[in-house]
Order: C-alpha cells, then structure tokens, then sequence
C-alpha cells in the first residue's frame, strides 16, 4: 500500500514537471513582461536621454549629445540655492521624523489606553491627499499667523508629511526587538538609558540609518504640500514647478536626472540598511 | 532543616494577569546554597515566581525577602539575584569575552579586575579560549556555558534559571544538567531552577516544589516528592502512577488502616491521620508493584488479575493489568527473565510492599 502509494506520488511530480505551457501562451508572456517594462523604465531612459540632447527645446529630434544643460543646471544660483534648501530641509525632517518614529515605536511596544487611536492619528498624513494636506496646513499656518519660510512652515508640512512612513519603517525593528535582552541587560545591573545606549541602539542602528535615509527622500522630493507653504526659498520641486510654467527650460531633464539619481541613492543605502543584519 | 539559613523567602505572594491568576497566595522558604526547583506544567506559574524573585514581576500582595531584606520595589538591576534567561538573551552584537563582562562594567568595576574574573569565569566553564568569538559562531552547550559564566560573574545571591535547557536536544541536556551541577558544587551560590521536566527536577535539584494553577502543591526532597505525593496532582505529574479512589474502611490501633477502592482493598501503614469512612485517594507507583503466578507464596500486599496488555520498553516490561475487582492497574516490571514467562491473557497475583502505597488526601 505504501510504496504504490509512494510510486503514485513519483508519477504525478513527474508529470508536473514535464507540463509544456502552449506557444501562444508563453508569447502573451513575453509581450506582457516587455510592456511592463518599456512602461516601467522607458520615459525615465527617455529623459535620462534627452538630458544630453543639444537641442534648445525639450524633445526630439536628437541634434547630438552634450552636457551643456548640466553646466547650466550647476551654474544657475537659484538651482544652486534650491537644491541646498531641499538637502537641508530633508536631513532636518529625516533627524526630526526618525526621532520621533523612534520614541513612538519605543512607547508602543508597550499596552497603554488609546493605543490604536495614537496609530490612527500618526497615519492619518498617509490617508489625506495631499493637495488637502497642503490647503489644511495653509490654513492652519495663515490663521496661527505664521509667516510662510523654510525652516518653520516647509519644516513642520514635511516632518508632519514623512513620519508615519518613518514610524512604519522603524516600528517593525522595535517590535520584533527581542524584549529578553534588555531584561537580561537590567538583570546584570545596566540602567534604563544605559540599556537603550549599550543593546537597543546598537541592535537597531541599521533599521534607524534606513529609516532617516527613507524620510530624507521623501522630503527630497515633496512637492503638493510645500507649495501651499513656501515663502521666498523655494525646495527643488518647487522651482522646478516654476520652470516648467514659467518656461518650458531645456534644462529641465538634467535637473530631473539629478534629482532622480539624489532620490534613488538615498533610497538604495536605505535599502541596504533595511535588509543588513546585526552583527 | 528549619535551622538552615534562609536564602530567598517568599510571603503570600499574588499576582494576577487580568482575570488569570498567576499565583494565589505562595509562600515559600528556600535555603542557602541549596538547587531549589520549581516544578509543573506551563502555566502553572512557576516562572512567574521565578522573575519576581528577579524583579521582572511586581507581585499583587505579599513580599520576597532575599537574605532577609525585603525586595519590594526593587528593580532588577539592584538585586542580587542574577538569570539565566530561556532563551539565554545572550547579546548577539558582543563577543563572549563582552558578554561575560557587562554585569562587571556595569558595576564600575575597574579593567584590570575586569580581566581577571572574566578569565576566571571562562574558566569556570571551560570556554577560555572563545572569548574573541560572536555569539552566533558559538554551538548550543557552548552558548549555554556562556550564558551561565555571564550570569555567575557577579556572584550573585540567588541565580535563577529559566527552564534554560528547554531548547536542548537529550544529549546536550544530560550533559548541561552535568554541567549545572558541577557549578553549584563547586559555588555556594542558591541556584532556583525553573522547569516542567520532572525527570530534569529529580536530578538535579535538592528540594523541589510542585506546582500548579498558581499554588505550591508539596515542597521536599525528591525522594518525598516522589514516594510520598500528597496529591493527585503530584503523583500524576511525577512519575507513572496507579491512582484510585476510595474510602477508609478501617482503622487499626496500630495506626494501620485499610482503604477500599471499588471493592479492591488497599492496606495503609503508620504516619496518616485518616479516620473510618474519610474518602482519600491511594497512589501506587508502576515500578512499586511486582508480578508472580497465582499460587505463588508471596510477602506484602497482593491481588489477583489477568494481563492485559504487555509492553516492552527497553530494560523494562510495562503490564497492564485489570485486577478481579475490575481495576485497571499498571506495573513496571525489570527482572527480564520472569517477565518473558507472562504473557497476554495470563492470570497473575500482583504483589507489593504496603511502604511503597501513598495516600492522597486531594
């Protein structure tokens, strides 16, 4: 009984393995994947291309390669200026997002009352579109009085727009954090701050390294929020948007190429802390 | 004993989880340098016990005293307690030399001293050439060893043990229970010992406590655990017992008295206090109880039954037995030779020393 058993069982794995999908089928799959993509990854190679297109005016033909629009982009001081805000407004809510994630995520290993209200509240930013998310933070702005600037207004619109994706990237790691080891920390006489510093941040510093870089790119590259609430010194995207109303500058795919790549870095580092393990 | 120095005392401790309670009123006194146990199934709050006495719990009422002085309110990192955790929380971004070390540098302890005792405790437990290497390049006795040099390096009062050797397959378990009672000979350290394992209890410890649904059911020697249970409970969870139901049916003056369980009765010897018609419950181990033919001359107590089922179990036959009264009764039986002779069906006369009965008074 067993070994027919057994033999039967040999019989159907080895049918599965021999089952031949149809032409026509594995046809439909490769057009499928192609599409996916040409869409996926073909306008970005478009404006990588026409980045280093000579022509005056954004699109084809193709009057020959040259990389005088990134001359232009680099030479511009208000590109310049742009650029320095964004970096500058990005690593401030990635320190300030990242701490407070941390905080929470600290405070929520614990059970206390209102525990999945406070959840609620912090994904709330997530849930609002964001043109809302811009108009409500122009409201509240304009009647608490407050000027429109960087450092107080565009601050305040990203920290409130990047850390409920900083908490959701960090929470993970403190939640799976294994809670013996700061018990046995506390056992071998290590204070509360002395646990945190010598086992708890050492075990996590990859999860927060990620999570700052992943809430440095967001803020990189926010757009709809900020233009409610910026003043005179505008982020990238911002200027951006007035490039391309104000004129259509052939500049513009090279500083999208920067851009991109500025996003992309910080994200594949992000990336690679996620996935780094402790050691 | 009562002279012994008291290490740990536990005072009408309780302790509830919402509407579960943990431990109903336990109290406890465990002497120094002894390897106490806590024994029972897992949930019957043994380990619950075993982190207040660390200062992980706070308890609902009562109080724990360690060497005297009560523990209340007192974190973990200003007791003299130390424990070796389940899972054994060693810290994985440390070396082992780091991790036998941080009790001493969190003491403030200066390098110099530091290197010396970490040596010593390395030593100890013979892992003095693995100071350099991660936890994770360790095996499993040996992160077991450095778990235990860590929580040993600050000589603590009271080290506590939970169920540490749970993970373990057989081999390293017999040989960490060796490993275990090597230090607590060699230390004067009360060790406390958390498991649900009877046979790991028996070995290794002094006394234990048997306990269940949050209450200490009996505290002795392994011995008087073992042979004398005082409840079912306990006959049950350690060991293979017949238990059966009855009542007092007479008492001699002699202080002997018998005990009929469905017909079937029971002679018991000195010591209880039971009076005639008391119902209580009698406990007879598989191993106490031996097998001959019918008319066979044989001493101590007896009754007749027929075999019904015959087990081999390495070094031993197990016989169940339903005696004439319709008792289902097992017996352990080691003599091989005399064994081969019963077969299934057989009828046989069950014989055993009236000592080896424990009468069960729950």
């Amino acid at each position: 009984m067993y070994s027919r058993g057994v033999r039967k069982l040999n019989v159907m794995a080895n049918n599965f393995k021999t089952i031949k999908y149809g032409r026509q089928y594995n046809l439909a799959l490769w057009v499928y994947a192609a599409m996916f993509y040409f869409f996926l990854y073909g306008p970005l190679l478009m404006l990588v291309f026409l980045s280093f297109n000579k022509s005056e005016i954004v699109g084809f033909p193709f009057e020959g390669f040259s990389i005088k629009w990134y001359h232009v982009v680099f030479e511009s001081p208000e590109l310049i200026r742009a650029l320095a805000n964004s970096i500058g407004v990005g690593v401030l809510s990635a320190v300030i997002a990242t701490t407070l994630a941390l905080s929470l995520s600290m405070a929520f290993r614990h059970d206390f009352w209102g525990k999945s209200l406070v959840l609620y509240l912090i994904l709330v930013p997530i849930i609002i579109p964001g043109i809302i998310g811009g108009i409500v933070l122009l409201i509240f702005f304009g009647f608490s009085e407050i000027r429109p600037s960087l450092w107080t207004t565009v601050l305040v619109a990203h920290v409130n727009w990047v850390l409920p994706f900083a908490f959701l990237t960090l929470y993970p790691r403190l939640h799976g954090f294994d809670r013996a080891l700061e018990e046995a920390a506390m056992d071998l006489g290590a204070k509360p701050w002395v646990i945190f510093s010598r086992i708890v941040f050492p075990l996590i510093r990859p999860g927060i390294i990620a999570t700052a870089l992943f809430s440095f790119s967001l803020s990189f590259d926010e757009f709809v929020r900020t233009i409610f609430v910026t003043g005179f010194q505008r982020t990238i995207p911002v200027q951006f948007w007035g490039l391309i109303v104000d004129e259509l500058a052939p500049q513009l795919p090279a500083m999208a190429v920067i851009i991109i790549l500025i996003s992309i870095l910080t994200s594949l580092i992000g990336f690679i802390y996620m996935r780094r393990k402790v050691n | 004993m009562s002279s012994r120095d008291v290490s740990v005392e536990v005072q009408g401790v309780s302790k509830s989880f919402g509407s579960v309670i943990a431990l109903n009123s336990v109290s406890l006194d465990i002497f120094k340098g002894e390897f106490f146990s806590l024994l029972g199934p897992s949930g019957c709050g043994k380990t619950t016990l075993l982190r207040m006495i660390g200062g992980f719990e706070v308890p609902d009422d009562g109080s724990i005293l360690i060497e005297g002085s009560d523990t209340s309110g007192l974190p973990p990192y200003e007791r003299s307690t130390n424990m070796i955790f389940q899972h054994l929380a060693l810290f994985p971004h440390m070396n082992v030399w780091d991790n036998v070390a941080f009790g001493l540098k969190m003491k403030g302890i200066e390098a110099g001293i530091i290197g010396d005792k970490v040596t010593k405790a390395l030593q100890l437990v013979r892992l003095e050439d693995y100071g350099s290497r991660k936890i994770d390049q360790l095996s499993g006795g040996q992160r077991q060893r450095v778990a235990m040099s860590r929580a040993l390096i600050n000589d603590p009062t009271v080290l506590l043990l939970d169920e540490p050797l749970g993970a373990l397959d057989l081999q390293l378990r017999l040989s960490m229970q060796d490993e275990l009672r090597r230090l607590h000979k060699s230390l004067s350290n009360t060790f406390i010992f958390v498991t649900h394992d009877q046979g790991e209890a028996m070995a290794m410890s002094d006394r234990i406590a048997v306990m269940d649904q949050g209450e200490i059911l009996q505290v002795g020697t392994p011995e008087e655990i073992y042979d004398k249970p005082k409840t079912r409970f306990v006959a049950n969870f350690v060991g293979h017992t017949n238990v059966f139901d009855g009542e007092v049916s007479n008492v001699g003056n002699d202080g002997d008295f018998e005990i009929n369980c469905s017909g079937l009765v029971f002679m018991g010897v000195g010591e209880m206090k039971v009076v005639k018609g008391q119902r209580v419950s009698v406990a007879l181990r598989y191993e106490a109880i031996n097998l001959s033919k019918p008319d066979n001359e044989v001493k101590g107590a007896s009754c007749l039954g027929v075999v019904r089922e015959k087990m081999y179990l390495g070094g031993m036959f197990r016989f169940e037995t339903v005696t004439k009264e319709g008792l289902t009764l097992t017996a352990d039986i080691q003599q091989e030779e005399q064994s081969k002779l019963i077969k299934e069906g057989d009828k046989i006369q069950l014989f055993w020393e009236p000592e080896s009965l424990a009468v069960l008074l729950e």
